[in-house]
C-alpha cells in the first residue's frame, strides 16, 4: 500500500514539475496532438479510399485504433521511466542510487519519470474510439465496459513488459538497443488495424511473441459483436491475461539482467 | 569553398561512426516496411485501386530507404543556442547558412546512403508485390536518379528553414514537431501519396513535400511518365531554390536579433 501512495506522490510532483513551465508544455502538447493527429488522418484517408478492410468497416476499424491508442500512451504517460528515461539511467550511471535506497529498483524507476503530453495523444485516442463506438452502432452493457477496462489494464502490463526487455537489453549493452522497437512501436503501427488482415509469421508474431492480439484484438472485437477467429465470449474475458503473463516473464528477465548489473559511473 | 568541403567530410566521417545503430536502424526499417506492405495488400485485396500494389511495395520500400533523408536533425543547433556556444559559429570566417546547410545536406546523404544501400538489396530479393520492383523503364531510372537529388537539395533547405525557427525559441520541439509532422504526411512516408484523395493530388503533389521523395519515386514507378520529367525537375528545382532563398533571408534577419545565451 506505501508503494502505491510513492508511486502516487511520485507522479504528483512529476507532473507539478512539468506544468512549471506552463507555455512550453502547452507547446509540447500541442505537438503531441499535431503528432498523432497527423497519424489519426492517415488511418481516416485509408478509410476514404478503401472503404473497409477484409469484414471490418470505418466504425470497427477506428475503435481498434482508439483502444491501442489510449493503452499505448497511457503506458507512455505513466509508466515512463520504463519506456523512456531507462536507458538513460543506465548510460549515467544513475541507476547507482536507486540500488542503495530501501525500494524495489523497477518501482523506482516507475516513480522517476511521467510523461503528462501524451494526454494529448491519449485524447485523439478517446475520441477516436468513441468515433467507432458510434459508427460500428456499439451496444454497450456492464460486460462490455468491464471488458474494455480489462484489455486496457493488461494492455498496459503487456507495453511495459515489452519495454523491459529493452531495459533488460540495456543493462547488458549501455547503449539503447533500436532492435526491441520492432516489438513496441512495430507493434503498435501494426496492430493499430485488427489482426486477422496480416499474413501468418506476423500474426504469430503478435499474438505468442508480443500478445496484443490477445490483449487488444480478442476483445474489441468481442465488444464490436464480431468475435475474432468466432472465439466465444469467456475466450475475450480470459485473453488479455497474456499481458499479465508477458509482463510476469519479462519481469523475470529484467530481474536476472539486473544481477549483472555493473554501473557506467566513475 | 575548400572549407565547406572540409565540414562535408567532417559530418561525414561523424554519421559513419554510427554503423551499430544504422544495423538497428536498418532492421527497424525493415520490419516497419513489411508491417506496411502486408497492410496494404489486405486493404488492396478488398478494392483494388487504379494504382497497382507492385507500385505501393515500391513506394514504401523507397521511402523506407531514404528515411534518413527526410528525418536527420542536427541536434546540436539547439544545444548551441541554449547554451550560448552559437558564438563561436559566429566567429567563423564562413557563411553561416552555408556552413549548416553543408552539414545538414551530408548528414542525410550519408545516413540515407548507409540505410538505402542494404535496403534496396534486399527489398529487390522479396517477391513482386511485396518487394521492389524494378524501374518502369531506363528513362523512368535515369530522371528519377536526378530527381532524388534535387530532392535532397530540397529537404536540406527546408531542414534549414525549421533550424531557423528553432533559433527563434528557446524550446524548439513544439514548432520542430509541427513542421517534421507535416513533411512526414506530405511527402507520403506515413502513407504513399498516391494513395491521398484523387482530389488532393494536384495540390500535394505540388507542396515543396512532394519534391524530397515523392516526384522521385513516382518517376520511377512509372506513375510519371518520363515525357513529364523535365516539369517535374524543373518544379523541384524552383521549390529548392526558393526554399534555400527563404531560409537566407530568416537566417539574416535572425542573425541581426540573435541573443547570445549564458555568461
Amino acid at each position: 500500500m506505501n508503494t502505491i501512495r510513492l508511486y502516487c506522490r511520485s507522479m504528483g510532483l512529476q507532473i507539478r514539475s512539468q506544468l512549471q513551465y506552463p507555455a512550453s508544455f502547452l507547446m509540447q502538447t500541442l505537438a503531441q496532438l499535431v503528432m498523432e493527429g497527423g497519424e489519426f488522418m492517415a488511418l481516416m484517408l485509408v478509410i476514404d479510399r478503401f472503404d473497409r478492410l477484409n469484414q471490418w468497416m470505418p466504425g470497427d476499424l477506428f475503435f481498434f485504433y482508439g483502444l491501442m491508442s489510449v493503452t499505448f500512451y497511457l503506458t507512455e504517460c505513466f509508466g515512463r521511466g520504463i519506456t523512456g528515461a531507462f536507458p538513460y539511467m543506465i548510460r549515467t550511471g544513475q541507476l547507482d542510487t536507486l540500488l542503495v535506497r530501501p525500494r524495489g529498483v523497477l518501482i523506482q524507476v516507475f516513480c522517476s519519470a511521467a510523461d503528462p503530453r501524451r494526454i494529448a495523444c491519449i485524447a485523439v485516442g478517446v475520441a477516436s474510439m468513441v468515433l467507432g463506438s458510434i459508427q460500428a452502432r456499439i451496444a454497450w452493457s456492464l460486460p462490455k465496459a468491464l471488458l474494455l477496462l480489462e484489455s486496457i489494464a493488461f494492455g498496459f502490463l503487456l507495453i511495459l513488459g515489452l519495454f523491459l526487455i529493452e531495459a533488460s537489453l540495456v543493462i547488458w549493452s549501455v547503449k539503447s538497443v533500436e532492435l526491441t522497437n520492432t516489438l513496441t512501436y512495430g507493434g503498435r503501427s501494426a496492430c493499430d488495424y485488427p489482426i486477422d488482415i496480416y499474413p501468418r509469421p506476423l500474426r504469430i508474431l503478435f499474438t505468442v511473441v508480443a500478445p496484443f492480439a490477445l490483449v487488444l484484438h480478442v476483445p474489441a472485437a468481442w465488444i464490436l459483436g464480431k468475435p475474432l477467429y468466432g472465439w466465444p465470449a469467456w475466450a475475450a474475458f480470459l485473453c488479455p491475461l497474456a499481458g499479465a503473463v508477458s509482463f510476469g516473464l519479462f519481469y523475470a528477465l529484467f530481474r536476472r539482467a539486473l544481477r549483472h548489473y555493473r554501473s557506467t559511473g566513475s | 569553398m575548400r572549407a565547406y568541403w572540409c565540414v562535408f567530410r567532417m559530418r561525414r566521417r561523424m554519421e559513419l561512426q554510427y554503423r551499430g545503430a544504422a544495423l538497428g536502424g536498418f532492421i527497424c526499417q525493415l520490419f516497419f516496411g513489411l508491417i506496411l506492405i502486408a497492410l496494404y495488400r489486405a486493404l488492396y485485396a478488398g478494392k483494388p485501386q487504379a494504382v497497382p500494389i507492385s507500385h505501393i511495395s515500391s513506394y514504401v520500400w523507397l521511402q523506407q530507404a531514404f528515411f534518413r533523408m527526410l528525418l536527420a536533425t542536427d541536434p546540436d543547433l539547439a544545444d548551441k543556442i541554449r547554451t550560448g556556444s552559437i558564438a563561436y559559429d559566429l566567429c567563423r570566417p564562413l557563411h553561416l547558412y552555408t556552413y549548416y546547410y553543408v552539414r545538414i545536406l551530408a548528414q542525410k546523404l550519408v545516413g540515407s546512403l548507409l540505410r538505402a544501400v542494404p535496403m534496396l538489396a534486399v527489398a529487390c530479393l522479396l517477391p513482386e508485390g511485396w518487394g521492389l520492383a524494378s524501374p518502369a523503364g531506363a528513362s523512368a531510372l535515369l530522371t528519377s536518379l536526378p530527381a532524388l537529388f534535387i530532392g535532397l537539395l530540397c529537404v536540406s533547405a527546408l531542414e534549414n528553414i525549421t533550424m531557423a525557427f528553432t533559433m527563434r525559441t528557446l524550446d524548439p520541439r513544439g514548432m520542430q514537431a509541427l513542421l517534421n509532422m507535416l513533411m512526414m504526411v506530405f511527402a507520403g512516408n506515413i502513407l504513399p501519396l498516391t494513395l491521398f484523395p484523387d482530389s488532393w493530388q494536384p495540390i500535394i503533389t505540388r507542396l515543396p513535400y512532394a519534391q524530397l521523395l515523392d516526384a522521385p519515386i513516382r518517376l520511377y514507378t512509372g506513375d510519371y511518365a518520363a515525357s513529364a520529367a523535365p516539369g517535374i525537375l524543373l518544379l523541384q528545382s524552383a521549390w529548392t531554390v526558393a526554399l534555400a532563398a527563404a531560409g537566407l533571408l530568416f537566417w539574416r534577419v535572425n542573425q541581426k536579433r540573435m541573443v547570445v545565451q549564458g555568461g
